[in-house]
């Protein structure tokens, strides 16, 4: 117990700052304030590597976003495109039709 | 010899040129009452993209790729009614009206009284060349109005057997004498 005692009164006690204390405060007192970044180095604090994630990250939905646009507009134009030819062929197709059998008739007649 | 006449033009019709974009606009209004509505409205753009997306391993979306490379437009509007009298002859008079324009001929005609069905195959003729397709269907419930811009070839478009076109041998079925009934120009 008496060693704790003398342990913290050893941790404890009073020190006298450094003879140059007062000096190094005041030195650092005087220092100038640090200029507003140029435009360079604010440019710089953006290339930085976390901030880089980020510019990759936008970069790369940047280019899925418009290809998957367009796979779904030239999907959708591809499906109705189909449907526009199956349309125009039947309808074609049945006139020929009804053509022939017409032609047929008038064989047997 | 009309009929005749009406089949050799289909099977010698081959290239048409560059033709005139019908305004299809009167007809949106029938969508309200029909039951069921195509409505394809392909530019030239569109149609260069979906040409990119068709498969060219696949023969029949091959078929259409290879048809498709120099149209212009693809506008087709079908619409079903589910009863008669939903549209009437008004309804589509002004495109009527624009194929009744100069430079666009009535190649084939073909109206049956059975199925009171009439079909009407138009197309565009510029200069030298014909240009352009238009059909116009009408049926008491049915209306499909197509316009195909550019060069397309008949033959090849009526043969897109898998796309629920079966081919027709019209050589095999040439007819000898022509029937009255019809109204075949």
């Amino acid at each position: 117990m008496s060693n704790l005692e003398d342990d913290l009164r050893i941790a404890l006690r009073r020190e006298e700052p450094a003879a140059d204390f007062t000096e190094r405060v005041l030195a650092r007192l005087n220092q100038p304030a640090p200029a507003e970044p140029t435009w360079l180095e604010r440019l710089a604090v953006l290339m930085r590597p976390p901030r880089l994630q980020w510019v990759a990250v936008a970069m790369i939905v940047s280019v899925v976003i418009p290809a998957a646009t367009v796979e779904y507009r030239g999907e959708r134009a591809k499906q109705q495109l189909l449907v526009a030819m199956r349309v125009t062929g039947t309808k074609l197709h049945q006139a020929q039709r009804k053509v022939v059998e017409t032609g047929r008739m008038g064989t047997r007649l | 010899m009309k009929i005749l006449g009406g089949l050799a033009l289909f099977v010698l019709i081959g290239t048409a040129g560059y033709g005139q974009v019908l305004d299809l606009k009167g007809l949106e209004k029938l969508a309200a009452k029909a039951s069921d509505v195509t409505d394809v409205t392909l530019d030239g753009s569109l149609l260069r993209l979906a040409a990119k997306f068709l498969s060219a391993d696949d023969p029949d979306q091959a078929k259409v790729k290879k048809l498709v490379a120099e149209l212009k437009g693809v506008y087709v509007k079908t619409y079903e009614f589910a009863h008669e009298g939903e549209y009437s002859e008004s309804d589509i008079a002004s495109i009527r009206s624009q194929l009744g324009a100069p430079g666009w001929s009535r190649i084939v005609g073909v109206k049956s009284k059975k199925d009171r069905d009439n079909t009407e195959i138009y197309l565009k003729t510029g200069g030298a060349e014909p240009g352009g397709l238009a059909i116009v269907c009408t049926n008491p419930k049915e209306l499909v109005v197509v316009n195909i811009v550019g060069k397309i070839d008949l033959d090849e478009l009526s043969e897109l057997g898998d796309l629920g076109v079966p081919k027709i041998d019209i050589e095999k079925a040439k007819p000898a004498k022509p029937a009255d009934k019809k109204d075949n120009d």
